[in-house]
């Protein structure tokens, strides 16, 4: 019992350290646990953050299940964008001839997007507080959307911390780095949109997935381009 | 299998076309085992094209797949057939002394680099084939795809053609030190349509890197391009040719469509759709 705390206190320890721009921070420990560590900061923060973006329409009766739902979503989503690109950008970079600095690049990654998850639980309780207040449900969207664009704000700053490292060493890292922004961008824009709701319309019933606009984001947000500029 | 898998691992990160790998001329590479490997990678792709089918509710679905795993390898190697011969003759037309074996194994492990990128990319169109309904988008995502791995791999085949003409070029035995200066002795064993300068980048080399600047004039860089485009054009009309590979939900399935239209009104239709 003592070990697992301690360890737990260790991993926080070190996340800490990654937060304030230590980059090597997990230098000590193995790949494959440093990884494992990773993954479950991002879930575990990420589930925290979820879980009160579910609360926004209440805890009673079944709106408990919103609240587990998105706890459950939030993850997904920050895992399964990373795991989708990995193969590519795994080719990618070995075609690029940087295939040696693979497992350091994947590590700094992971760590931007545990820095994240991390920004965003530590955002919780400022939504918490919006929940509480607001019973604009759009208004909320656009809150909750910008938690996460500052979030990835900061993300970003920790993407560059870490990644310049490998830049300075060589260029080609600063290509490999764009390439993985866009692609992560394509892909988590669709998943974010498939996985909704993450808030769940107040007075609805809660289901996991929206069942009517389960579809590709980008034709959407194309045809209500379309329609709000050329639909007169 | 898993040999091939180590010398696929040798070609994409670039060891087998190293500049000390070509110095006999030709490629040491057997290819015979890549291209199973580059089959095995194009039906895994086929297989995550056909999961558009899946998630359409049609009856059909699993035929469309099996359809798709088979033609996508077909699809590579029919183009590598079909352009193959004028690669051939384009390359002895510059001057190259590449045998017609030397071209085959080449062109054989630049398919084999466009179809890993292709299957790496797998996930993602997978991913996307099962979240959307929109039949145009989908036709034009995996359009983009495999212009992504088609580009990729004629550009690993343009650094490989390079380095190995450079290597056939350049005079294999160094002169003997002698009271003259022998440096004279040895200018017609070099091709003077290819005057080697070695360009040396910094850090590890990639297979994607020049490591020669051929200088070669104009016209063999634009008999290259040409037939870069050439093959571009090939495969996407052998992708018409073999259609379907998504299967339009609206239209019954079919192993293969009939002879009408073409390619590149086939994608026009298709952003016209998307965008309107």
């Amino acid at each position: 019992m003592l070990n697992y705390w301690d360890r737990l206190y260790a991993l926080l320890a070190r996340m800490e350290a990654l937060l304030r721009g230590e980059t090597l921070a997990f230098k000590a420990v193995p790949a494959r646990r440093a990884l494992s560590q990773l993954v479950v900061v991002i879930g575990g923060f990420g589930a925290l953050y979820g879980g009160v973006m579910g609360s926004f329409g209440g805890v009673e009766g079944d709106r408990i299940l919103q609240i587990c739902y998105s706890a459950i979503k939030v993850p997904i989503l920050l895992l399964g964008v990373f795991a989708l690109g990995l193969p590519s950008f795994y080719v990618f970079n070995t075609l690029m001839g940087v295939r040696e600095d693979f497992s350091k690049a994947v590590r700094a990654l992971m760590a931007s997007q545990a820095g994240l998850a991390i920004l965003l639980a530590s955002l919780a309780p400022l939504t918490l507080g919006w929940n509480i207040t607001s019973l604009d449900y759009p208004m909320t969207i656009l809150f909750n959307g910008a938690m996460f664009g500052l979030a990835t704000g900061g993300g970003q700053i920790l993407l560059r911390r870490h990644y310049r490292e490998l830049i300075e060493r060589d260029p080609r890292h600063l290509i490999l780095l764009r390439i993985w922004g866009l692609q992560y961008g394509f892909v988590g824009i669709q998943l974010g949109w498939n996985l909704r709701p993450f808030i769940g319309t107040p007075g609805h019933a809660v289901s996991f997935f929206r069942a009517d606009t389960w579809g590709n984001a980008y034709v959407f947000l194309f045809q209500m381009l379309h329609d709000m500029f050329l639909k007169k | 299998m898993l040999i091939w898998l180590k010398h696929l691992d040798r070609v994409i990160r670039g060891e087998a076309i190293r500049p000390s790998a070509l110095r006999s001329g030709d490629l040491e590479q057997p290819v015979g085992g890549l291209a199973v490997i580059g089959i095995l990678l194009g039906a895994l792709y086929g297989l995550c094209m056909g999961v558009f089918g899946l998630f359409q509710h049609s009856h059909t679905a699993l035929l469309q797949m099996i359809s798709t795993i088979v033609k996508v390898p077909v699809l590579f190697f029919m183009t590598l057939a079909v352009t193959f011969p004028s690669l051939y003759v384009f390359n002895a037309l510059v001057g190259s002394r590449l045998s017609m074996l030397s071209v085959l194994r080449v062109l054989v492990i630049s398919l084999a680099v466009m179809l890993t990128v292709l299957a790496s990319l797998g996930p993602i169109v997978a991913f996307f084939s099962a979240s959307t309904t929109s039949y145009p988008f989908m036709l034009l995502l995996n359009v983009l795809v495999f212009t992504i791995a088609g580009l990729l791999g004629l550009r690993y085949m343009r650094v490989t053609l390079q380095r190995l003409t450079a290597a056939v070029a350049m005079p294999v035995v160094p002169p003997l030190p002698t009271e003259f200066p022998a440096t004279d002795q040895f200018a017609d064993a070099v091709d003077p349509m290819a005057t080697v300068e070695s360009v040396r980048p910094a850090g590890p080399v990639g297979p994607l890197q020049p490591t020669v600047q051929l200088r070669q004039n104009r016209d063999v860089q634009r008999v290259f391009q040409i037939w870069m485009v050439v093959f571009g054009l090939v495969g996407g009309q052998m992708a018409w040719v073999l259609r379907p590979f998504l299967g339009n939900p609206a239209i019954h399935f079919a192993w293969l469509r009939g002879r009408e239209s073409n390619f590149f009104e086939g994608v026009l239709q298709a952003l016209h759709r998307l965008f309107s």
